[in-house]
């Protein structure tokens, strides 16, 4: 039985051309699809105040309890900023005590300090 | 506890009189310089999503962007089950539900008004309930002088299909959260001063809901609380 593709076969560039072609344009494809996927979705939407999410600013509600020497459910979120991509600061207050609070976005609870 | 509030330009007593007067919503601070936005897919860019904005896009669309839409989100709280988290600069209201989980509302809140943050609950609730314009609003408003008594409830009634009464121990705090006839101003810091949901959600809302629920609502804007 003849090989068509058997080592020396005029045959075998020919498929191995097809294969980096078709490479190349999956490559090229994915580039484009990657492009393309680039960027928000339609119709999102979002706010620029970049207030820290209500989770974390009750989070640090919970922390900020100890320090401010009261129980977690008197302590109120009174502001919040995004500090960088990760960190947001929520600024606590309980019975007219403050307390300032870093969180990171993924719950963590850097730092807690009453002022 | 609740933390009340920053007068901006009416003195305080007015707001709340008008309140009253308008029987409606939580009014809350929304005089910070964010905005809400959309992305636009035709010109890839974000744009504001302001009154027009929201009303052409529900206009195509027969509802308000997805994002503001009902939905089951994480949520990182140590808040027991059924209680509401109201955060008015995203216009999210937030049910807790178990597994680190909540049921997310979008909401409308008002353009003008006073900053409030508190801890207050669900004192009782209505259904399709009544409203009554604030004097100051029969005296210019031919079409609000027929409702002068009252309007009853309905789907052209404001407070749309349902109403829950905000507490503080026995005290009616006077804020409300209700439904609206205007499903498009989700989303927007409209200018009636008041928070509101579309009556879908607020009808579900009102149905998980038990009076002496708990609500928390976060204080608006990013820096804008000055003390009690």
């Amino acid at each position: 039985m003849s090989n068509a593709f058997a080592p020396g076969s005029p045959f075998r560039i020919a498929p191995n051309r097809n294969r980096a072609a078709m490479l190349a344009t999956l490559l090229a494809t994915m580039q484009v699809v990657g492009c393309q996927s680039s960027g928000p979705a339609p119709d999102t939407v979002r706010n620029t105040g970049q207030t820290a999410p209500a989770d974390l600013q009750l989070t640090c509600a919970s922390a900020a309890a100890t320090p401010l020497g009261v129980d977690s459910a008197a302590v109120l979120p009174v502001s919040s900023s995004q500090l960088d991509a990760q960190t947001f600061q929520v600024v606590l207050e309980s019975g007219g005590a403050r307390a300032n609070c870093i969180v990171d976005t993924s719950g963590n609870v850097i730092s807690v300090q009453k002022v | 506890m609740a933390f009340l509030p920053q007068s901006r330009g009416r003195t305080f007593g007015a707001k709340i009189a008008a309140c009253l007067a308008l029987g409606v919503a939580v009014c809350a601070t929304l005089a910070y310089a964010a905005e809400t936005q959309i992305f636009d897919p035709k010109t890839r860019k974000w744009v504001e999503y302001d009154r027009k904005k929201a009303r052409s896009y529900y206009a195509a669309h027969k509802q308000v962007p997805e994002a503001f839409r009902r939905q089951i989100v994480k949520f990182r709280t140590a808040e027991k089950p059924g209680t509401i988290i109201i955060d008015g600069n995203q216009h999210f209201l937030y049910l807790v539900q178990p597994d680190f989980t909540a049921i997310r509302y979008g909401i409308g809140v008002g353009r003008e008004g006073f900053g409030w943050a508190g801890m207050v609950k669900v004192g009782r609730t209505a259904e399709w309930p009544t409203w009554t314009p604030p004097a100051e609003m029969v005296a210019r408003d031919p079409n609000a002088r027929k409702w002068a008594g009252g309007q009853p409830g309905g789907p052209d009634n404001p407070l749309g299909a349902r109403a829950l009464y905000l507490y503080q121990g026995d005290q009616d705090t006077i804020y409300r959260i209700h439904g609206t006839p205007e499903p498009w101003t989700i989303g927007l810091d409209v200018s009636s001063g008041c928070i509101r949901m579309n009556n879908d959600d607020i009808t579900d809302l009102h149905s998980r809901v038990a009076v002496g629920a708990k609500v928390i609502v976060l204080m608006q804007g990013a820096s804008l609380y000055k003390g009690v």
